[in-house]
């Protein structure tokens, strides 16, 4: 932001640092170790008067001279070149700190090359003494300049103490100076027999060839322990979060360690077709696979050893779009553009938006990602999501994978680069889409009921929402499935649950074909591992069938009804109904029937920021542009091959890797549940956290093909945050609540929730839930503002679809239907669709006897309190809402 | 947008800027000197070259040691190079950086040509009998030489002419250059003169020092060198006159008389050049080469006021921030000490007479 941006959109200058600096440090390595080599070598010829070995150094002073001082030399000066075109602010302060070590380095490069120059020329007319004292000096100058880069190099990863005192010699002695001091002259001695090769393999045949390679072959060899034993020093005196975001969360630095490998292995072995006999016209094409091993084993570290900085350029002090870390906060408040003195736009406005978006693209991403271009292609990465998914992005940016610096700059700034990305890039309308879903109005039969009939048949859906993950081809985690509950009470004084009867459901037309509708049954033996007929569910059941009767909680169940909201005539209706009836099993007498709504839906809005859009019919369900997006990008941050298995018609269950309960899934051990996963990451990057965060998942838009957040407690004003906290708050309950995790810190230090982390207390995901009677205190009304975020069920028979009344006999489900969906229900769809048995049975849509309404059960009123639970007898509190 | 807010923060300074100053001009002075020597004498031998095509190798061969020397000399003014471009990029660099960005393709490229540029010289020496390679070699050189010096030339005249930079608002991808600009066609001229009369000067240095070559034709060389050195530095002059006219009538002035020490410094850089090449015209070549040496120092101080003149109230010495960094300034000092001394050592011993021979 200091300086011009010079506008490398296909090459990215960060590429020709990469090629001019590694092709340097091939050959001026072996300018050090080579000097070392020959004065050796010189000096053994001498000792042991060996004529043939003197020729050989001869022979390759001057191929030493020609390499490293023309090819290492200049490229030495390029280096410096293109740093100052690519990072000139950077550059700067490097030079300012360190022009002495520099000008230092300098000397001994005059010093080294004046030797050189008199090693080579006056090779034949020196005196052995003088002409090996010449090599010697030639020798240590070389190792010295190698010491003082070194210093400098170091100091942008680790500048420790310089970061306080900005002292040259804290700055310099730094702590990776040594131990990249031992490495790097350890690589000096290995290019040295490397390099050593070149002129061995093009000696005539005979003994002293065979030997020469030998000896060649020694200094490859000889530096191999120092070089492990330095190399794991280096690595473990680079700080820990480095290491970890570097070597671990930045999934591309894995190409330059297995190139390291590889060529670590490979260029070891290789060496030995040197030592054993093999024809020497094979040798001599071999060297030079063996030099371009050499080539990407040294390129391999010096990646790892720039990326290992990210996202600094200067380690905890400038960025590597050469920010300053200290500047960051202000530039935040004020604007970037404002203090950058080569943007052409310091305002962003609706007209220059694009505009201003291009110079914050140039002054804070250009550094790293190229267009269209050779390295981090910038379209490649943002093609799979939407100018929300961008802008979500950007606000996550560096929070959780901090390899990369975060978004600096003003909302509006951050607007401005989405939008850039977005339309100049990419060629999509930067804009949010207008959520405005027209919904299907449905017509509710109620059941005939007569104050002369025996039976209450009461039948609940666990869930007040189903939700089914429609993307089965590529992904799955949460498989179509209702579960149905039922009572059969026969009425009187006293009341009796009747449990030796039949329960039948069947579902209403126009749903009985699910398969016709989803790819679910073409791979649910890859996502949930079993095979399972088509409209079946996975517990086996259908879409017809009887309930069973659960003898340990006294109610029967029906589970795994395999209902979607798709209807055959291609009308979306997330809340289908079923029609149960309670038949007397002897005889087969119908004693009671009713209906229950099963609530399913299929909409998440996975495309808000994933791109794509709806799967079925244009209204609901992941399409596989959505799905595919989604998949790419967790195979790139996470080195997963999800996308590939797909494709290959084997899609994967999320939880077969994230522990879920509600699926009954282990995971793998060490990964973060499902849940916390998806709201631990999710929180860092979506910007906003009120209930508008929660309807880019959940099925509660308000103005979405669902609207599931329907019953009283939406009526009088609350919404999901209120129980289950922002998602921020949500996000930290969870993370705290997650065992063995190895991410739940990163993914926690970033988020600063309204209610702070400390006072937050942990949750399991489905189990801890909120606990109604933390508002509800003796069944009471709540205090006014209370929240019930925070406060949790201890297990999983406290949740509310779990509990009793007092009775131990009637489920909370049974009078006050699901949670979300409590009586009295307010769905769009139909204002009677959830409230089908209190209108029924008691003509409201009231809690099954609510209002003193006991005689529903009891035939008579009752004069006392309930039994059932306190605070029963009494006038339904809201009931003006019913208007 | 004014043009001040363009200017890029500068860093502090880890020693007084005219120690810097000092440092960096002396060692460009150097650079420009083994650069002129190159270019120099690689135009003399393209010269020879077409002149005796018809001619026997043989005659030719005369010129064989210039080959040698031009990849050493090669190494040598590339080593030069660093210490200028350190020096001027720590009080400069501000300025520098941005020129060099909003030329930097051009700037970059320097850096592959460079290589071929010295391998040339070193294919050049080692093929010089061939008469293709070596003409197409030699050519090389001196190409590589004339671009690599437009583009300093146009780096630094972008450095010190500020107005220039709203370029950058036009063209982003670092190719803007100052075909425009009508001072840097004389500046660059009077490079290339200045490397013939150089040139010259080398090339009657060396016969001068060859003991192994006839008195008679040793001789017949050294004035060849010195007519080569004085026809060019007469031209010189005249360049000279020209690229002072072409600079803004401010800056000038202030090389005739509105800034006393300029104008003394510039005055004098003229006079030893006339002096040389009344001392060249009379076939004395050590006072030819001492005059010059005047010539040159002063001619160096002038382009640092060149510099200073065109950036005007742009840039100030007071205005930078000095925290000296005295141990490490020491101990560079007493390192080239040393370095200086060692090297005096090695040439010492590798030229001693009575050596292994």
């Amino acid at each position: 932001m200091n300086y011009p941006v010079w506008e490398l959109y296909y090459l990215n200058s960060g590429t020709l640092i990469a090629i001019i600096a590694v092709l340097h440090v091939f050959v001026s390595h072996f300018a050090v170790g080579g000097g070392i080599f020959l004065w050796l070598t010189d000096l053994k010829s001498v000792r042991e008067n060996n004529q043939e070995l003197r020729f050989y150094v001869r022979k390759h002073i001057w191929f030493f001279l020609l390499l490293t001082m023309v090819f290492g030399g200049v490229t030495g000066v390029g280096i410096w070149f293109i740093i100052a075109l690519s990072s000139p602010w950077a550059t700067s302060i490097l030079i300012h700190t360190f022009v002495f070590a520099w000008a230092i380095e300098w000397v001994f490069f005059i010093v080294e090359i004046i030797s050189l120059l008199i090693y080579h020329y006056k090779f034949d007319t020196l005196s052995n003494k003088i002409r090996l004292r010449v090599a010697f000096i030639y020798a240590l100058s070389a190792w010295l300049s190698l010491f003082v880069i070194n210093g400098i190099i170091t100091f942008m990863l680790t500048p420790e103490q310089w970061l306080q005192t900005y002292n040259f010699w804290d700055g310099f002695f730094n702590p990776t100076n040594l131990p990249s001091l031992v490495f790097r002259t350890g690589i000096c001695i290995m290019f040295a027999g490397l390099f050593g090769f070149i002129t061995a393999v093009f000696m005539p045949q005979s003994d002293f060839r065979t030997k020469l390679l030998k000896y060649c072959a020694k200094w490859l060899y000889m530096p191999l322990p120092f070089i492990l034993i330095s190399g794991f020093w280096y690595f473990y005196s680079i700080p820990e979060n480095a290491r970890i975001t570097n070597f671990w969360l930045n999934r591309q630095t894995s190409n330059a360690v297995n190139a390291f490998l590889i060529s670590s292995v490979l260029l070891y072995l290789l060496t030995i077709l040197f030592i054993i006999k093999t024809s020497r016209r094979f040798q001599q094409v071999t060297v030079f696979i063996l030099l371009l091993i050499g080539l990407l084993w040294i390129g391999g570290f010096e990646y790892m050893r720039e990326y290992v900085r990210k996202p600094y350029v200067i380690y905890g002090y400038m960025y590597s779009p050469s920010v300053l870390v200290k500047d960051e906060e202000f530039l935040n408040k004020e604007g970037f553009l404002k203090h950058s003195k080569w943007s052409k736009i310091k305002e962003v406005t609706e007209e220059n938006k694009i505009e201003a978006g291009r110079e914050l693209f140039n002054l804070q991403c250009l550094s790293c990602h190229s267009i269209r271009g050779v390295k981090n292609d910038i379209i490649e990465k943002t093609k799979g999501f939407t100018y929300l998914g961008v802008l979500v992005q950007l606000h996550g940016q560096g929070k959780v994978r901090d390899y990369m610096p975060r978004f600096i700059g003003t909302e509006k700034e951050m607007e401005a680069l989405a939008a850039f990305i977005v339309k100049e890039l990419n060629g999509k309308e930067p804009s949010f889409p207008l959520i405005d879903e027209k919904i299907t109005k449905l017509k509710t039969e109620i059941p005939e009921f007569k104050p002369s009939y025996e039976y209450i048949l009461l039948a609940w859906n666990t869930l007040g929402m189903k939700c089914a993950s429609d993307a089965d081809k590529w992904f799955s985690f949460l498989s179509l499935g209702n579960n149905l509950e039922a009572l059969l009470i026969k009425r009187g004084k006293k009341p009796e649950i009747i449990t030796d009867v039949e329960i039948s459901y069947y579902v209403e037309k126009g749903f009985e074909n699910p398969s016709k509708h989803t790819d679910f049954w073409n791979y649910v033996k890859f996502t949930f591992g079993k095979e399972v007929s088509k409209d079946k569910g996975l517990t086996g059941k259908g879409l017809k069938g009887n309930f069973e009767l659960d003898k340990e909680r006294g109610i029967f169940k029906a589970e795994g009804l395999p209902v979607l909201p798709y209807k055959d005539d291609g009308v979306y209706n997330p809340y289908p109904i079923f029609d149960v009836t309670a038949k007397d099993k002897s005889t087969g007498k119908i004693l009671q029937k009713t209906k229950v709504v099963a609530p399913v839906s299929t909409e998440m809005r996975c495309w808000m920021c994933h791109g794509g859009g709806w799967r079925w019919n244009n209204i609901s369900g992941i399409s596989d542009e959505t799905a595919i997006n989604i998949l790419k990008v967790h195979d790139r941050k996470h080195g997963t091959r999800l996308y590939e298995s797909a494709i290959k018609g084997n899609p994967k269950l999320c939880q077969s890797c994230h522990e879920d309960v509600i699926v009954k899934s282990k995971g793998i051990k060490g990964h973060n549940s499902f849940s916390v996963s998806m709201h631990g990451l999710h929180a860092n990057y979506i910007p906003f956290k009120d209930e508008r965060a929660c309807a880019l998942c959940h099925p509660d838009h308000p103005k979405g093909n669902t609207r599931c957040n329907r019953d009283i407690h939406a009526k009088v004003g609350l919404n999901c945050t209120h129980c289950h906290g922002k998602l921020d708050e949500h996000a930290v309950s969870l993370l705290l609540g997650q065992e063995n995790s190895r991410t739940a810190k990163i993914l926690i230090k970033n988020l600063t929730p309204e209610t702070p982390v400390t006072q937050i207390n942990p949750r399991k995901p489905w189990i801890n839930e909120p606990d109604c009677l933390n508002c509800h205190r003796g069944f009471q009304k709540p205090e006014n503002n209370k929240r019930a975020f925070n406060f949790w069920v201890e297990n999983s028979n406290a949740l509310f679809r779990m509990r009793f009344d007092n009775t131990g006999k009637i489920p909370c489900g049974a009078c006050h239907s699901s949670p979300h969906a409590i009586y009295p229900a307010f769905n769009e769809f139909d204002k009677n669709r959830d409230n089908i048995q209190p209108l029924q049975y008691q003509g409201t849509p009231l809690p099954l006897g609510a209002d003193m309404k006991c005689e529903v059960c009891h035939t008579v009123k009752m004069d006392r309190q309930s039994f059932h639970h306190s605070n029963m007898f009494r006038a339904f509190r809201n009931k003006q809402l019913l208007k | 947008m004014d043009l001040k807010d363009l200017i890029p923060y500068t860093e502090s300074l880890p020693a007084p800027p005219q120690i810097l100053i000092l440092l960096e001009q002396l060692f460009f002075l150097i650079h420009i000197v083994l650069i002129n020597s190159i270019l120099g004498l690689s135009l003399i031998i393209i010269y020879k070259r077409i002149r005796l095509l018809s001619i026997s190798s043989l005659d030719l061969d005369i010129y064989r040691p210039f080959s040698k020397q031009i990849p050493i000399l090669f190494a040598l003014a590339i080593n030069m190079a660093i210490p200028a471009l350190l020096f001027l990029q720590v009080v400069f660099g501000h300025l520098f950086y941005t020129s060099s960005v909003l030329l930097g393709t051009y700037w970059i490229l320097i850096i592959p040509l460079l290589i071929a540029g010295y391998y040339s010289s070193y294919i050049h020496y080692k093929k010089f009998e061939s008469s293709q390679l070596a003409k197409f070699t030699i050519f090389a050189v001196v190409f590589i030489m004339l671009y690599i010096s437009f583009i300093l030339v146009n780096n630094l005249s972008l450095m010190e002419n500020l107005i220039k930079w709203s370029r950058y608002f036009e063209n982003r991808s670092g190719t803007i250059l100052l075909w425009d600009e009508i001072s840097i066609y004389p500046r660059y001229l009077h490079f290339i003169v200045a490397s013939l009369a150089v040139g010259g000067l080398f090339y009657s240095l060396h016969y001068k020092f060859k003991k192994d070559l006839n008195q008679n034709l040793r001789n017949i060389k050294i004035k060849e060198g010195l007519k080569i050195f004085t026809y060019s530095t007469m031209v010189q002059v005249i360049v000279g006159v020209l690229f002072l006219l072409s600079l803004p009538q401010k800056v000038m002035l202030n090389f005739m008389g509105a800034d006393i020490l300029a104008t003394l410094i510039f005055i004098l850089g003229v006079i030893f050049a006339v002096v040389s090449i009344v001392a060249g015209l009379k076939g004395k070549l050590g006072l030819t080469v001492i005059f010059l040496s005047i010539t040159l120092i002063a001619m160096v101080i002038n382009r640092y006021h060149l510099r200073v003149f065109q950036l005007g109230e742009h840039f100030s010495l007071s205005q930078l921030n000095i925290v000296p960094q005295w141990d490490i300034f020491a101990i560079f000092l007493i390192i080239l000490i040393f370095g200086i001394a060692v090297i005096l050592y090695m040439l010492k011993i590798a030229f001693a007479k009575g050596d292994r021979g």
